[in-house]
C-alpha cells in the first residue's frame, strides 16, 4: 500500500492550491456573469427534495497511514501539533481514527461556565491525560468576548505544554479567524496535501489526468468538495445548490458564522449574529436550507452542504470577507 | 475681424453633415444614457472593490464619450486651422467670460474630478460639513445621498476652494469610531482589550484591518475611541450601532461605570 498511498500530511507553509485551468475560469467567469444579469431558469429545480448523494465515503486508512508516515520522521514530538482542517476534509475523522490506533484520549470540550469564566484549568483537570486529541476546537468555542478570553488563555497554555502532548484538528476557517485574534502563529502547522489526479483516484474517482486536474482545482485541492462535485457531475438530474438572489448582509453574516465554528445550533447563532431579529434569522435559514445552501443536522446544527461550500466561499469572496487560506 | 472673415471660418452646412452630426448627438447621449443606467445596475450586483471599479466608469465612459463626439463634429463645421481655432475660442471665451462663468467652471471642475478623482461613485465625502456617498457625478454636480437619505447636489465648482473630505478614497476601507465615555476608576487596559474584542467579535469587522483602541483622560473621566473597519463602507453605521450597543454591554458586565458629564461636559465632548 506504501507505493500507491497519495496521501501526505505536510506543514501548512507547504501547502499549494492546485492551479485551475483557463477554461474553468472562463467557465466560472460566464457563470458569475450569468448570475449578474440575472436569470432565473433555475428556480423550477427544488434542491430540498434532491438526494445528494453521501461525500465521504472514501476509505480512510491510507489517509491514517500517512499521518503515521509524517510525524514518524520527527526527531522530537512537540508538545502540541495544530492540524488545519479545510471544509469536508475528512481531516477530522482521519485524525480520530490515527488518534484511536495511537492511544490517544479524545478531550471533552468545555462547558459553557468554563469558557464564560475563561477557566482553563478547571476544564483540563477534569480529564488530565498525557496525549490527547482535541478535534472540535472549532465549534465548542462563540464569538463573543467571554469565549475570545477562554481562547487567548487556552492557547499559550497549549504552546507552553502545560497540558502535555496532543494533537488539536482545527477548521481552517477558525485557523484563519485566529490568526487575527492572537497575535503570535501558531507552531507545528500541519494540513493534507492538495488532491492530485493520482489522490482522487485512489478514493474512487475516475477520469482521465485532464479531468481529474479539472475536478482537483474547482475542488481547492479539497477530497470531500471534489467527491461531492464528482457526484453532481455524474448525474445530470442533480444541480449543484446555489446562493439565493435575495441573499443580503445577514446572509453573509450567517454563512460566515456557520464556517468559522464548523456549524451552529440556532439559539448560538442568535447569539454570535444578536442584531438579527429572531424572525429574520429564521427566514434566512430556512431561505438557504430550501436552496440546499445549508442543513439541518440530526443534532440540530446548522452546516453548509458540501455541495454549496465553492459557492459559498466564492460569495464570502466577492464581498471581501477574511477567507481561509484554502 | 469682419462678419464675412469670421462666416468664413465655419464650412459650408448642407443636410448630410446635418444629418451627420444629428447621429453622432444622438448615439454619443444613447451611449452616456445606457452607461449610466448599466453600469450603476451592474455595481449594485458586486460588492467591495468590484463595485466602487464599476461605478468608477461612469463618469470616465461619459468624458471620453463626450470628447469622441467633440473631435467628431468639429471639423464638420469648421475648418480646423490654428487662426480659426484661435477665433472661435476667443469668441466663445469673451461669451463664458461674462454670461457662463460658474456653470463652465462647474464644468471643468468636472472634467478635472474625473482625472484627479477626488470622489468617485460609492465613495463617502464631506463637503462643506455634509456628508453622504456619491451615487452620481455629473458634468455640472456631484450627487451625493445622506444617512437620511437627502439628495444633495454639490457643483464640482466647490473642487477649487473648499476642503472635500473623503472617507474611503476609492477603497473599500472607511474607518469607524465609536466614543466611550467612563468613570475614571477603573482598569484602563482592561477595558482598551475587552473594546478591542468588542470590534473583532463584530460580525460588521473587516479582519484585513487593524483594530484601535485611543484612550484619554478627560477631567470628568476617561473617553475611549474604539477604531475599526466594516467590511462595506455601507455597513458603517449598523457597524457603529454594533461595536456601541455589545460595547456598553460587555463594560456593564465588566463592571465599569460610565462618565456622568455635565451639560457643559457635555457641550464639550461633541464629535468634532
Amino acid at each position: 500500500m506504501a507505493e500507491s498511498n497519495h496521501w501526505q500530511l505536510i506543514p501548512l507553509d507547504d501547502f499549494e492550491r492546485p492551479s485551475a485551468p483557463a477554461s474553468t475560469l472562463v467557465q466560472k467567469a460566464l457563470i458569475r456573469l450569468h448570475s449578474l444579469i440575472g436569470s432565473d431558469a433555475d428556480e423550477d429545480a427544488t434542491p430540498e427534495d434532491q438526494d445528494f448523494p453521501h461525500y465521504r465515503e472514501f476509505d480512510l486508512a491510507p489517509a491514517v497511514a500517512a499521518v503515521d508516515d509524517a510525524w514518524q520522521e520527527l526527531n522530537k514530538t512537540p508538545c502540541v501539533r495544530f492540524v488545519v482542517s479545510p471544509p469536508f476534509s475528512g481531516t477530522g475523522a482521519i485524525l480520530r481514527e490515527w488518534a484511536e490506533q495511537q492511544g490517544y484520549q479524545q478531550l471533552q470540550v468545555p462547558n459553557v461556565e468554563q469558557l464564560e469564566s475563561a477557566d482553563t484549568d478547571a476544564w483540563w483537570q477534569a480529564q488530565k491525560c498525557e496525549r490527547w486529541l482535541l478535534d472540535e476546537f472549532s465549534s465548542f468555542w462563540l464569538r463573543t468576548t467571554s469565549h475570545m478570553q477562554f481562547m487567548r488563555s487556552l492557547l499559550p497554555r497549549l504552546l507552553r505544554g502545560e497540558l502535555g502532548e496532543g494533537v488539536v484538528v482545527v477548521d481552517s476557517w477558525t485557523f484563519a479567524f485566529l490568526q487575527r485574534a492572537w497575535p503570535l502563529s501558531l507552531p507545528h502547522c500541519y494540513c493534507f496535501a492538495a488532491a492530485t489526479p493520482e489522490l482522487l483516484r485512489q478514493v474512487c474517482i475516475e477520469g482521465s489526468d485532464k479531468r481529474l486536474r479539472k475536478l482537483a482545482a474547482k475542488a481547492r485541492g479539497n477530497v470531500g468538495v471534489a467527491l461531492a462535485l464528482w457526484a453532481l457531475e455524474r448525474d445530470s438530474e442533480r444541480q449543484a445548490p446555489q446562493i439565493p438572489r435575495e441573499a443580503d448582509d445577514g446572509t453573509a453574516f450567517i454563512l460566515y458564522a456557520l464556517l468559522l465554528h464548523h456549524g451552529l445550533r440556532g439559539e448560538h447563532l442568535q447569539w454570535v449574529l444578536p442584531m438579527l431579529a429572531p424572525d429574520q434569522l429564521d427566514v434566512q435559514l430556512l431561505r438557504l436550507q430550501q436552496n440546499a445552501v445549508i442543513e439541518l443536522d440530526d443534532e440540530g446544527v446548522w452546516r453548509i452542504t458540501v455541495y454549496a461550500y465553492i459557492d459559498v466561499r466564492d460569495f464570502l469572496a466577492a464581498r471581501g470577507y477574511w477567507l481561509d487560506g484554502f | 475681424m469682419d462678419t464675412e472673415q469670421f462666416l468664413a471660418i465655419f464650412k459650408e452646412i448642407n443636410s448630410a453633415v446635418l444629418i451627420e452630426i444629428g447621429v453622432v448627438i444622438a448615439a454619443a447621449l444613447l451611449f452616456i444614457w445606457c452607461s449610466q443606467r448599466l453600469l450603476p445596475m451592474l455595481a449594485n450586483h458586486l460588492h467591495g472593490k468590484q463595485r466602487l471599479f464599476v461605478l468608477a466608469l461612469i463618469p470616465t465612459v461619459r468624458v471620453i464619450v463626450f470628447i469622441f463626439a467633440i473631435v467628431w463634429i468639429v471639423p464638420l463645421v469648421i475648418e480646423p486651422t490654428a487662426r480659426n481655432m484661435v477665433a472661435i475660442l476667443g469668441a466663445a471665451g469673451l461669451a463664458i467670460g461674462f454670461a457662463l462663468k460658474d456653470y463652465v467652471s462647474s464644468i471643468i471642475a468636472g472634467v478635472v474630478a474625473v482625472y484627479e478623482v477626488p470622489y468617485r461613485p460609492g465613495d463617502w465625502i464631506s463637503v462643506d460639513g455634509t456628508y453622504g456617498e456619491v451615487k452620481h457625478i455629473g458634468m455640472r454636480a456631484v450627487e451625493i445621498v445622506t444617512p437620511d437619505d437627502t439628495v444633495v447636489f454639490i457643483p464640482h465648482l466647490k473642487l477649487w476652494s473648499n476642503l472635500i473630505h473623503n472617507a474611503n478614497n476609492g477603497g473599500p476601507s472607511l474607518m469607524c469610531v465609536v466614543d466611550f465615555y467612563l468613570h475614571p476608576e477603573h482598569d484602563a487596559n482592561q477595558v482598551k482589550h475587552l473594546l478591542e474584542d468588542v470590534a473583532l467579535t463584530s460580525p460588521y469587522v473587516q479582519l484585513a484591518k487593524p483594530i484601535v483602541v485611543v484612550a484619554n483622560e478627560e477631567p470628568w473621566g476617561t473617553h475611549y475611541k474604539l477604531k475599526a473597519y466594516p467590511i462595506d463602507p455601507r455597513q458603517q453605521f449598523q457597524f457603529m450601532t454594533d461595536l456601541t450597543a455589545r460595547g456598553k454591554s460587555c463594560l456593564r458586565e465588566l463592571p465599569v461605570n460610565f462618565a456622568q458629564l455635565s451639560p457643559e461636559h457635555a457641550a464639550q465632548v461633541g464629535p468634532y
